[in-house]
């Protein structure tokens, strides 16, 4: 049944797309003469009759689901600009709470945490992590609620508010190569820290690339 | 007059090498003088009288404010022993000019205060041998906080008296500390921490009145900016910096507008929120993956100098108020000009200070907005995030040349360069306004 509604709907797109934004062809409403198999064309025109409707149901209903995620993402601002307000009203400092991507598979989970790293005052993806991107695609494809964040981070040197706005160039990065590889856009939250937040505490050539990185968490849809 | 000096200044440090080599060479005694030349002995004597007895609130308010005008840097101070200096309760002008000074002060009880406390300070021109000006103190209960700052404001009018512009002692610095908000006054003196939002809150700025700050708070659900009244300690998000990253936050000189950077995935650029009608955010660049950040007002209000890598590092540029323009403001070879990060236009509307990294390790710059000449201020250790004090001719920063990140405060004119002392690695520090207008928080 399934199969045969998309049968359906798919060539109704096909044309929808086609018709790029002109109202659709009227569907015939009357039979074609077709004297030499009546039945048939019977059957075409039912079956065309059918399409169209069915390409209006969808229509509206792909209308009515934008309407929805429109809704929903003007309600995930709203919120989020909320709890921003509340946060920072409240006396009390208080820091995220942890996240764990507890559903997912431990291999699953480490690939996905798995950070990427960057040149010194760079924000391009290195073609050696394009792989650890990769992963992370397959993992955001079998996993369809998975929301993540992406965390950019900067090493010690420069100056405390520059590398704030490359750590955000750095998350980025990350984030248009996985929307450009399929994934939906607002599956993926960016951040910078800046220089706020360095894994290893050196001031060694070393620990400034292993605090060059993007991090990533997932943030909704793990388990 | 200090135009004169900072352009005969500048003709000492023509190449880096040479200055490197001024660098450890004229280390003189409490600091480095990289492209400064102390000049001791042109300044005015000042005589700083003592009170008896000893130990009393007018001895307190005496060593503030002998403090505060050692700090102004405008005077050599002495403090001449008591049995030559006073004589029947007056300045002994003969023994004073004797002893070379020019001026002197005098703290003592208010003429007819009677036990109401109040106090006098009187400044006298030894060379004349007349009373210049007087003030009196109300100092009724006055005690810790709300007595220095009294005296502070005392030696800020001592300071107009005898050179004709305001000292800067009654100002405070906010600058951030294990990533909170934390003030302190630049005579190292009422440290104490602002409650703030967020961990860390960062880039911390004053409206000019002294009223309210403004500061990025990293709180878990987004790095939004917040305007925060200084007294009441009430705050509020700047609407639409929920999103992104929302960094550099400064005041326009009339206090109506703020100017700031707003990062998202499209990269970073300058906008101006409307701080009078609450509402409002302009765009005035558009960096498309390249970062625009760092926003700093002219004191007319009608330019912004900013930071852009448009050319690939962080450097200097500037554009009209309303984003129009937009041209690179100090000369920077491409690939070869340190990252230059911080800047901060100075209150003459002269000078632009700002930190540029010389061989990867940031260090102070002052640019002539005259000859777009730039001079190299230190050179001992890492120095960065400068901030002018009201007067134009203090600058506070952050410095490692101790071993530890402190507030350093150095005086343009002589050179002199001393630390206020702060524990767990200071930065980001934003000098008030004097703290004329405004009650104090608790």
């Amino acid at each position: 049944m399934m199969g045969r509604l998309w049968r359906a709907v798919g060539p109704a797109m096909v044309l929808m797309a086609a018709a790029c934004g002109k109202p659709p062809a009227p569907a015939p409403t009357t039979p074609a003469p077709a004297p030499a198999a009546p039945s048939e064309a019977v059957r075409a025109a039912a079956d065309s009759a059918a399409a169209a409707r069915a390409a209006a149901a969808r229509r509206d209903s792909l209308a009515a689901q934008a309407r929805a995620d429109s809704l929903a993402r003007a309600d995930r601002e709203r919120s989020r600009a909320d709890s921003v307000r509340l946060q920072v009203q409240r006396q009390s400092v208080d820091t995220a709470p942890p996240l764990t991507a507890g559903g997912l598979a431990v291999a699953d989970s480490a690939a996905l945490a798995d950070p990427i790293h960057f040149d010194y005052d760079k924000s391009e993806v290195v073609p050696a992590d394009q792989a650890r991107l990769d992963r992370k695609l397959a993992i955001l494809a079998a996993h369809p609620r998975l929301e993540i964040r992406v965390a950019g981070n900067c090493d010690e040197r420069g100056s405390d508010e520059y590398n704030l706005a490359l750590g955000e160039r750095r998350a980025a990065a990350a984030k248009r190569y996985l929307v450009a590889h399929g994934v939906a856009a607002d599956r993926v939250e960016i951040v910078s820290y800046g220089k706020e937040h360095p894994l290893d505490p050196g001031h060694t050539e070393d620990a400034w690339a292993r605090n060059r990185r993007d991090d990533f968490v997932a943030t909704k849809g793990a388990n | 007059m200090r135009r004169g000096l900072l352009v005969a200044v500048a003709a000492v440090i023509a190449a880096p090498a040479a200055l490197r080599a001024q660098d450890s060479s004229v280390a003189a005694p409490g600091g480095v003088r990289v492209g400064i030349t102390y000049t001791p002995g042109t300044r005015p004597s000042l005589a700083v009288l003592p009170v008896a007895p000893a130990a009393t609130v007018l001895d307190s308010v005496r060593s503030i404010l002998q403090r505060d005008l050692d700090f102004s840097d405008r005077f050599d101070i002495v403090v001449p022993p008591p049995t030559v200096a006073v004589q029947g309760g007056t300045p002994n002008y003969g023994a004073l000019t004797a002893l070379g000074t020019d001026l002197a002060v005098a703290v003592m009880p208010a003429p007819g205060a009677g036990q109401s406390g109040q106090v006098e300070v009187q400044l006298h021109d030894v060379r004349t041998g007349s009373l210049k000006n007087h003030l009196t103190l109300p100092l009724p209960a006055a005690t810790g906080e709300a007595l220095r700052l009294a005296v502070h404001r005392a030696a800020d009018e001592v300071v107009r008296w005898a050179t004709g512009s305001p000292g800067v002692a009654s100002t405070t610095l906010l600058y951030v500390a294990d990533g909170r908000l934390w003030r302190v006054d630049p005579d190292g003196e009422g440290r104490s921490s602002v409650p703030s939002a967020g961990r860390p809150a960062l880039s911390p700025a004053w409206s000019r009145d002294g009223r309210t700050v403004a500061y990025t708070a990293f709180v878990p659900s987004g790095r939004p900016l917040v305007i925060q009244d200084f007294a009441s300690g009430s705050r509020d998000v700047v609407p639409g910096s929920e999103n992104g990253v929302n960094i550099t936050p400064e005041f326009s000189p009339d206090g109506r507008t703020l100017a700031f950077a707003h990062g998202d995935e499209n990269g970073t650029d300058i906008y101006l929120y409307d701080v009078a009608r609450r509402c409002c955010l302009t765009r005035l660049t558009v960096g498309r993956f390249y970062d625009n950040l760092s926003p700093t007002w002219s004191p007319d209000g009608g330019r912004i100098a900013f930071i852009s890598t448009r050319a690939g590092s962080p450097q200097l540029y500037v554009m009209s108020a309303d984003g129009s323009g937009q041209e690179a403001l100090a000369r920077f070879d491409y690939g070869f000009t340190g990252q230059t990060n911080g800047p901060e236009w100075s209150p003459d509307g002269q000078a632009i200070a700002f930190h540029r990294e010389v061989h990867g390790v940031p260090q102070i710059f002052i640019l002539d907005l005259a000859t777009r000449a730039v001079r190299q201020i230190t050179g001992e250790g890492r120095n960065e995030d400068p901030t002018w004090a009201p007067d134009g001719r203090h600058l506070a920063f952050v410095s490692s040349r101790s071993g530890t990140r402190q507030l350093w405060i150095v005086d343009l004119e002589t050179g002199r360069m001393r630390p206020i002392v702060t524990t767990g690695g200071a930065r980001l520090p934003a000098w008030s306004p004097r703290r004329t207008f405004f009650s104090e928080a608790g």
